[in-house]
């Protein structure tokens, strides 16, 4: 195992920038000053989160519901207070000079349902990025900093498992580290994650590991789901999932957090923030350790881990200056490195070892100018690379299975305009560009994947009742050509109790250049894929040279030179029903179609029965269903929610090549109970691997107020789903191999001691320590206890 | 309103599965290899095939050559490798052998025959073997099939099923990676020695998993079933 240390410049900065941040908290600061208190029937709101826009400032209200932001320069803001259990509430302020009065505040007490939430407002929390999930024609769900922090989850995709319609899921296929999410039955190649807007890079088979993230700095999570292309462009052809860090703040702080326990899990963070230069300016730093001995669900066959253990470290800044009275420079950076080393110990001396590093980084420069009141210009440049280097090897002789260095890095910038006529109309446009290289060991040769952009967005209320969203968006890329992405969304509010809600978008992910231009010799497989483009001049080439048995030439002529990009539409419509201020019920039916997926197809046969496949577009698949969400509040501080979805994930090709009785789907299906054998029909298809039919979860959270306690239990239900075809007829019937259904309980409580600067946590995670073979990637009970000490000024 | 009944009854299942959570929590647990058992059948487990070979470049440690073949006999469960010529020489054209596991991943099996050209026993002895494809569970076959289904029978190689006529024994998934045994396919064998069995092939990775979770298992490693009728009739019944 190689010797893990974190880099020296790195320690270094951060000591310097910490030390900083703790000197700030020492000064006193006296300048222009928004306060206020902030009541609901004549109680105080502690806790409620106010944020200072376009400044981006966030503090918290104290136990008297009093907040300020000191140190405000001249202009127009906006402040947006947000509390669980409250609705948000929404003011202007122009500031001239002098101090205002302190603001008297009501908050109105109901709940801000976050599932399935279509086309209603949402914070514009991201200071840099005037594109927004507000303009989404699709659902959208966020999850707020104060939920990740009372779940006690350390990782991204902890957080994102609990959500209605979303999972985890492990891609056998792409080798143990091949860990991707799933929405409304969209694989992970269709999911795009963003940092603050822009696209995180750096996948495996198409899954992004979203446990490469921590969780510790993340202000919020913005979930899509559905075809969001005219959003995001290529990729986001299935919905997006947009990490938004923290950022802002007005009162210097620091907080250090330690978490311990089951398989020696250690997750410690150091984070501050400070304003600094008379306020001018803030600064958001955090460091994060993370490590794992990693877990073993399949311990009958296995010894050692069939999820790999790893230690984390990642370091994050933001950092926000205003030039000048209407202009703002952002800068925010963040650099990850993942090290792991998995052994398996498969009987006999067969010990496998997974060896890989990771690293992460991404950069970005904004410049924020507002012309007036209405107009406001955002220009923004964005770098990130991703680097993996994997190998595996069988120790005893020390033979590799596999070795590979993958490079990614992407240039991105974007210049954005919006235009806002105060409450009828929003509009958000843009252009920019972006140039994205990849280098792989396995691929031959460097290539650079080119891209133009422009898009418009916009938000209406024609009427008192109707609100409506869409947008438009061009992508062009040199390696496909144009494509147009519309989206449409509307909301009736038919009486003030229930809101219609409709919306329509597309998708698309162009063919990238493995499925191109990749010419790959499976040495395990003894299989030939030949990209695409390529298909047709290296089958002759390969023929001259006496390789070929046979060529499958109606299959050539049909693929060869005419690979599509994937395309999606999706299609939703929900009502959301809210009989009183304590009780919100919301149902939103979804159908997505996707066609052109991209799969493999035999082309030829080569010498020495060695299989020749190339890419081609299969005709269609469909994710349909549904969602349901409710959420009450019986009792002060009580919430209650649930969620469930029902979901059909299938490939109507395979239906089709049942009816048509193509070999091999037209074998007879063997009932191993009752010994009978019978004809396939196009019913007998159950759908797509890993899709589950049910989904369930639902979560208590509690805050006891006088004793400084916040206790949750969550419990997620998943209902049975195909890991894969057991009989050979290449499609899921009910006799293939099923992963159970199954059931994991959560729980976290924990109390705030000493003034509110040290708060004490404990987490348990699948509390019945539920484990299954089939899934290696979920552990079996996790124990944890925590503490985290805030350093800031006592009022 | 229908919708709020409907949330109430998932709320109701969802309290109810909480419930039923708190009292079992099995994971998921087969035993195959003792399924296979039945009292007549020999059982064969982890039968290591050619381990050290690799089909392509670049892997270090594992030479780059095609994978040694073996032979097995059904009798006495007796392995022969073939790694050198004087090994193919001794054991090739003769009826010592009754299976030779061959090509990659040894995942190629003949039944020692003399006629194909590409069987390892062509142009030996065992003139009068056959093998022929039912498609039907291994308990289930209880008497071979005529000497003319035999005399007829077109069967070489059993391998890879990748296509229609294929009467191979295993199926390779492009998106896993992962070769999968066809269940219900059963071997009916008219031996050298003029003796019938019957053979089902069940995996090829190691311990014989009920599913392969990892991409690099290690394989080859057979396991397999087969009965052999001594009293030289056609009864293949091992129930």
């Amino acid at each position: 195992m190689k010797n893990i240390s974190f880099p020296l410049p790195i320690t270094k900065a951060m000591i310097t920038i910490l030390v900083l941040i703790h000197a700030n908290l020492i000064q006193a600061q006296n300048k222009t000053v928004i306060s206020g208190v902030i009541n609901s029937s004549g109680r105080p709101i502690p806790k409620a989160v106010i944020t200072l826009e376009p400044s981006g400032k966030t503090i918290l209200s104290d136990d008297q519901g009093f907040f300020s932001f000191s140190g405000i320069s001249n202009g127009s803001y906006t402040i947006r207070i947000t509390n669980m259990g409250f609705k948000e509430y929404i003011q202007e302020i122009s500031l001239n000079g002098h101090s205002l009065q302190p603001l008297r505040i009501e908050m109105e007490p109901g709940i801000d349902l976050k599932e399935v939430n279509v086309t209603s407002r949402i914070t514009k929390s991201n200071p840099e990025n005037l594109v927004n999930a507000q303009y989404s024609a699709m659902p959208v769900t966020i999850i707020d900093r104060r939920t990740i922090e009372l779940m006690g989850s350390r990782r991204l995709d902890e957080i994102l498992k609990e959500q209605t319609g979303i999972a985890i899921v492990n891609n056998i296929g792409g080798g143990a580290r091949s860990v991707g999410v799933q929405m409304q039955g969209f694989g992970s190649e269709y999911i795009m994650v963003l940092i603050d807007g822009q696209p995180m890079v750096g996948r495996n088979n198409g899954n992004f590991d979203l446990s490469r993230i921590s969780v510790s700095n993340i202000e919020r999570i913005e979930i899509i789901k559905g075809a969001s292309s005219s959003l995001y462009g290529s990729e986001a052809l299935g919905g997006t999932i947009n990490i938004i860090t923290r950022h802002g703040v007005v009162d210097p702080q620091m907080q250090a957090t330690l978490n311990y326990g089951s398989l020696n899990i250690i997750d410690a963070t150091v984070e501050g923030e400070t304003p600094f230069l008379q306020n001018k300016g803030t600064a958001n730093i955090a460091a994060n350790y993370y490590r794992t001995d990693g877990f073993n669900t399949n311990s009958k066959y296995i010894q050692g881990t069939t999820s790999p253990p790893y230690d984390n470290y990642s370091l994050q800044g933001r950092s926000r200056y205003q030039v000048s009275e209407n202009s703002f420079l952002a800068l925010s950076g963040r650099y990850g490195l993942r090290r792991s080393f998995m052994q398996k110990d498969f009987g006999l001396g067969h010990i496998s070892g997974d060896h890989q590093d990771e690293q992460d980084l991404n950069l970005s420069v904004s410049f924020d100018h507002r012309f007036s009141s209405n107009l406001r210009s955002i220009t923004r440049y964005y770098l990130t690379h991703y680097s993996a280097d994997m190998s595996v090897a069988w120790q005893q002789n020390n033979s590799a299975v596999s070795q590979d260095v993958f490079k990614q890095t992407l240039h991105r910038a974007e210049q954005q305009f919006s235009y806002s006529s105060n409450n009828s109309y929003q509009l958000v446009g843009g252009f920019g560009g972006s140039i994205e290289n990849m280098n792989d060991d396995a691929l031959t040769g460097a290539n650079s994947l080119e891209t133009l952009f422009s898009y418009v967005q916009g938000e209406w209320t024609p009427f008192k009742k109707i609100k409506a969203v869409g947008g438009l968006r061009y992508d062009y890329t040199n390696n496909f050509g144009g494509r147009l992405n519309p989206s449409f969304g509307l909301q009736y509010f038919i009486t003030p109790k229930i809101t219609f809600k409709t919306g329509i978008g597309t998708g698309f992910k162009a063919p990238d250049f493995k499925t191109n231009y990749l010419v790959f010799y499976n040495s395990n497989g003894n299989y030939l894929v030949i990209g695409n483009a390529v298909l047709a001049p290296t089958l002759q080439q390969l023929q001259q040279d006496g390789q070929i048995s046979e060529i499958r030439q109606y299959v050539l002529n049909q693929t060869a030179g005419n690979l599509q990009a994937e395309k999606s539409t999706s299609y939703n419509a929900g009502l959301i029903y809210e009989p009183s201020k304590s009780l919100k019920i919301e149902g939103n039916a979804f159908y997505h179609k996707i066609t052109n997926q991209i799969n493999s197809i035999q082309v030829a046969t080569g010498a020495g029965n060695r299989i020749i496949y190339t890419y081609q577009n299969l005709p269609e698949a469909v994710n349909k269903g549904f969602e349901l969400a409710i959420k009450l509040s019986p009792l002060k501080n009580l919430e209650i929610s649930a969620g469930y979805q029902y979901l059909i994930a299938q490939d109507l090709s395979v239906k089709d090549s049942i009816r048509a009785g193509k070999w091999p789907y037209n074998q007879n299906i063997h009932d191993p109970a009752t010994g009978n054998s019978y004809k396939p029909r196009p019913s007998d298809y159950w759908g797509i691997e890993n899709r589950s039919r049910h989904m369930a979860n639902a979560s208590i959270f509690y805050r006891h107020d006088p004793w400084k306690i916040n206790a949750n239990v969550r419990v997620n239900f998943r209902g049975k789903y195909p890991f894969g075809d057991r009989n050979g007829n290449q499609f899921i019937d009910k006799y293939d191999i099923f992963v159970k259904d199954y059931v994991l309980t959560n729980a976290s409580i924990e109390k705030q001691i000493l003034k509110d600067h040290l708060t004490i946590r404990f987490t348990a995670d699948n509390i019945f320590n539920y484990t299954d073979p089939l899934m290696p990637g979920q552990p079996g009970r996790i124990l944890l206890a925590g503490v985290s000490y805030r350093f800031f000024k006592n009022k | 309103m229908t919708t709020i009944q409907t949330i109430r009854k998932s709320s109701i299942l969802l309290l109810t599965l909480a419930v039923m959570s708190f009292i079992s929590c099995s994971s998921n647990e087969e035993d195959t290899a003792a399924s296979l058992t039945d009292g007549k059948s020999n059982v064969i487990t982890d039968l290591a095939g050619d381990t050290g070979a690799s089909m392509g470049s670049g892997t270090d440690g594992k030479e780059q050559r095609s994978f040694h073949t073996f032979l097995f006999r059904f009798s006495d469960q007796k392995q022969f490798w073939l790694h050198t010529k004087a090994d193919s020489l001794q054991y090739m054209k003769t009826t010592d052998w009754d299976l030779a596991f061959t090509g990659p991943y040894n995942s190629e099996v003949f039944v020692n025959n003399a006629k194909y050209q590409y069987n390892p026993g062509y142009g030996g002895p065992a003139e009068t073997t056959a093998v022929i494809l039912l498609k039907e569970a291994y308990k289930n076959v209880t008497q071979a099939p005529s000497d003319a289904d035999f005399n007829t029978s077109e069967i070489t190689k059993i391998g890879w099923s990748s296509s229609e006529s294929s009467a191979g024994w295993f199926y390779y998934s492009l998106s896993s990676h992962i070769m999968q045994a066809i269940p219900d396919r059963t071997y009916a064998i008219r031996l050298p020695s003029g003796k019938y069995a019957k053979l089902q092939l069940v995996n090829a990775y190691k311990g014989n998993p009920p599913a392969v979770t990892d991409l690099n298992w290690p394989a080859p490693y057979f396991t397999f079933r087969y009965f052999v009728q001594t009293d030289g009739t056609k009864n293949l019944s091992t129930n």
